[in-house]
């Protein structure tokens, strides 16, 4: 650019596709894990929270702590302990899935119909049955609805982890590269990617919620 | 039907109490939902209302069978058996539990939430889907039709029925129904308890029924439990005994100053003294009917056709002295009731037509004889007399004249 040169280098593009496609799967492997890892630990933590309401305050205090503490001080705090390993980064994009997926899977469970929870236990569902058959499936909508936010919000911060070192900073490395050797065509595309990796999850988890709930949108057509 | 119906079982309370401590209890006015020393048989097969005002106790007492509530003493047993004595799960199972608001799973389609029993209960899946069509076809859901539609695409109606037929599905001898048609407007609640007593004919469970309703109570049971606060049982009998004869000033307060109506509704003209009409024939000779009709204690004369369907009522004062009887001498016909109709309904049709007499006919449209509004009124008093309380009536006055029916009869 500062050269009269292109602001994007489609040559430079051809040339590093491994490179590009390196990236990309980095950055899933960084969006993927906390989010399965958040998924369960919330998973775990909403049950409980739901079977002793008590602990649901304590618990949305310390995810709401969690999430507060910004993104590139978390990675600097664990870095002394961790070193620049991988764990660095899938610790602090784990718990910041806790608050959105804790808050969505309770308030899922919550929306259960009463009538529908007194029928399943009055026709003879044990506890295990009505919370796998029962009360798992109808708080999907509303679980899916958190996974999906949390999905995207994870594929944000982990540019980020950009700054913990080289072996796996996904897209965020693209970005900081480029910004760092001031070569456009790196960061857009580092940026690009990452944009369109956040609608392509945001998609397909209306897809998803679509073809696992087909009766929620019965319930919305019969409203 | 089903092959192997099992008919309904003998549910027994002995001395059951549920007592439930909180603050309200200081105030002496008992807890509401508390259960006192209720001892109480449903026979097999019958209907059992447990009605009473709100906090009463009857969902309490109706929910300690499928052991939703646990009692604080006594015991409960099916056919003999301590209900305590029996799996959790595998007593719910094998009683049918139908709630106000239906409590479909959303998430499942008609066919599945009708399956639900038998899928707990681990049925083959192929048995699972024959069974769920067999019974939406029962309680008059096309299977092709509903089958295949989640809860949220069916009318509250439609939602209570298939609440029943999944109630229904493992065959169980007893079901639990909490108000089961409070939530859905009166025409179709009407329908769905005239349907309801229809299958109950044929699958004869024994059937708890809550409900705060005393015309539901009446119309639906074979025996009404009325519970007063406290969870204290005022009375336990049938439709008409409790009609008929109120234990106490709260039963009789609580079905209502209008319970000789009510016994109308519970009898049919079939109950009633009919009285045999003086008819006659088109071509009769006018002077012979002219005399038959001045004998009639109402001097009147029916006239039929050949079947002895009736045709017109002719005045005395209308027969001409000579001559024969013809069709264009009659009047339009009275409301024409058959032995099942009830007496209310019956008296309610005399009423809109304003007159003194109902014809009864038979299939064919005979007439089998003429109901009056007296013999309307003499069913509405029997049993008044062995009332030994009454509202309106002073105490102690136990051989008084139910003084409202008397205005109504003479007034009619």
């Amino acid at each position: 650019m500062l050269e009269g040169k292109p602001l994007i280098d489609f040559g430079w593009i051809l040339d590093h596709l491994d490179d590009i496609a390196e990236s990309i799967l980095q950055h899933l492997q960084l969006t993927i894990l906390p989010l399965v890892a958040g998924f369960f630990l919330s998973l775990i933590l909403a049950i409980w929270a739901v079977r002793q309401p008590r602990v649901y305050g304590p618990i949305t205090a310390v995810t709401g702590i969690l999430y507060t503490i910004p993104s590139l001080a978390a990675f600097a705090i664990l870095r002394p302990v961790l070193g620049t390993s991988l764990l660095t980064a899938l610790i602090p994009l784990t718990t910041y899935t806790l608050l959105i997926l804790v808050r969505n899977i309770v308030a899922g469970f919550q929306a259960v119909p009463a009538d529908v929870l007194e029928a399943a236990e009055g026709m003879g569902y044990t506890r295990r049955e009505r919370l796998l058959r029962v009360e798992l499936p109808l708080a999907v909508p509303l679980i899916l609805a958190g996974v999906r936010l949390a999905s995207v919000t994870t594929i944000g911060l982990a540019t980020v982890a950009a700054v913990l070192g080289n072996s796996f900073g996904g897209l965020g490395q693209l970005i900081t590269e480029g910004l760092q050797t001031f070569f456009p065509t790196k960061y857009l595309l580092g940026a690009v990617l990452s944009v369109v990796l956040a609608f392509i999850a945001d998609g397909l988890f209306v897809q998803l919620e679509k073809v696992i709930t087909p009766w929620a949108r019965a319930q919305a057509g019969a409203r | 039907m089903t092959g192997s119906a099992s008919q309904g079982a003998v549910v027994q309370f002995d001395h059951v109490t549920k007592r439930y401590s909180t603050a309200a209890a200081k105030d002496g006015k008992g807890v509401p939902g508390a259960v006192n020393d209720l001892s109480l048989t449903v026979p097999a097969g019958k209907i059992c209302i447990l009605v009473g005002p709100s906090g009463c106790g009857k969902t309490t007492s109706l929910k300690m069978v499928n052991r939703l509530i646990e009692p604080t003493s006594g015991r409960i047993t099916i056919d003999g058996v301590d209900i305590e004595s029996r799996g959790l799960t595998d007593l719910r199972r094998s009683i049918g539990y139908v709630i106000q608001q239906v409590g479909l799973f959303p998430h499942q389609t008609i066919g599945e939430n009708v399956a639900t029993v038998p899928r707990l209960l681990g049925w083959p899946s192929a048995r699972q889907r024959a069974r769920s069509e067999e019974l939406l076809a029962l309680v008059g859901l096309d299977p092709a039709k509903y089958r295949d539609r989640y809860p949220a695409q069916l009318s509250g109606g439609e939602r209570q029925r298939v609440g029943v037929a999944r109630a229904l599905a493992a065959d169980p001898p007893i079901m639990l129904m909490d108000e089961p048609f409070g939530a859905v407007d009166p025409i179709v609640r009407d329908r769905l308890q005239n349907e309801f007593l229809r299958l109950q004919e044929s699958i004869a469970k024994t059937i708890l029924f809550v409900t705060h309703d005393i015309d539901e109570a009446i119309k639906m049971g074979d025996l009404v439990a009325v519970f007063q606060n406290g969870g204290i049982l005022a009375q336990f009998g049938t439709p008409l005994d409790i009609l008929a004869a109120p234990a106490s000033d709260f039963v009789a307060r609580f079905v209502g100053q209008d319970r000789g109506l009510k016994r109308l509704s519970l009898l049919r003209v079939s109950d009633a003294e009919l009285r045999p009409p003086t008819t006659g024939r088109p071509g009769d000779s006018a002077a012979e009917a002219r005399q038959r009709a001045a004998a009639d204690k109402q001097h009147y004369l029916l006239l039929v056709d050949e079947g002895n369907r009736p045709v017109g009522w002719i005045a005395h004062d209308d027969i001409p002295a000579e001559g024969t009887l013809t069709v264009e001498m009659a009047n339009p016909v009275s409301p024409q009731v058959n032995r099942r109709t009830t007496l209310k309904d019956a008296l309610s049709m005399m009423l809109d037509a304003d007159v003194q007499t109902g014809i009864v006919v038979d299939r064919t449209g005979a007439v089998q004889g003429l109901l009056t509004i007296e013999a309307v009124a003499r069913k509405m008093r029997d049993g008044e007399h062995a009332a030994p309380f009454d509202v309106t009536a002073e105490p102690g006055a136990d051989d008084h004249e139910a003084g409202g029916l008397q205005a109504l009869a003479t007034g009619a």
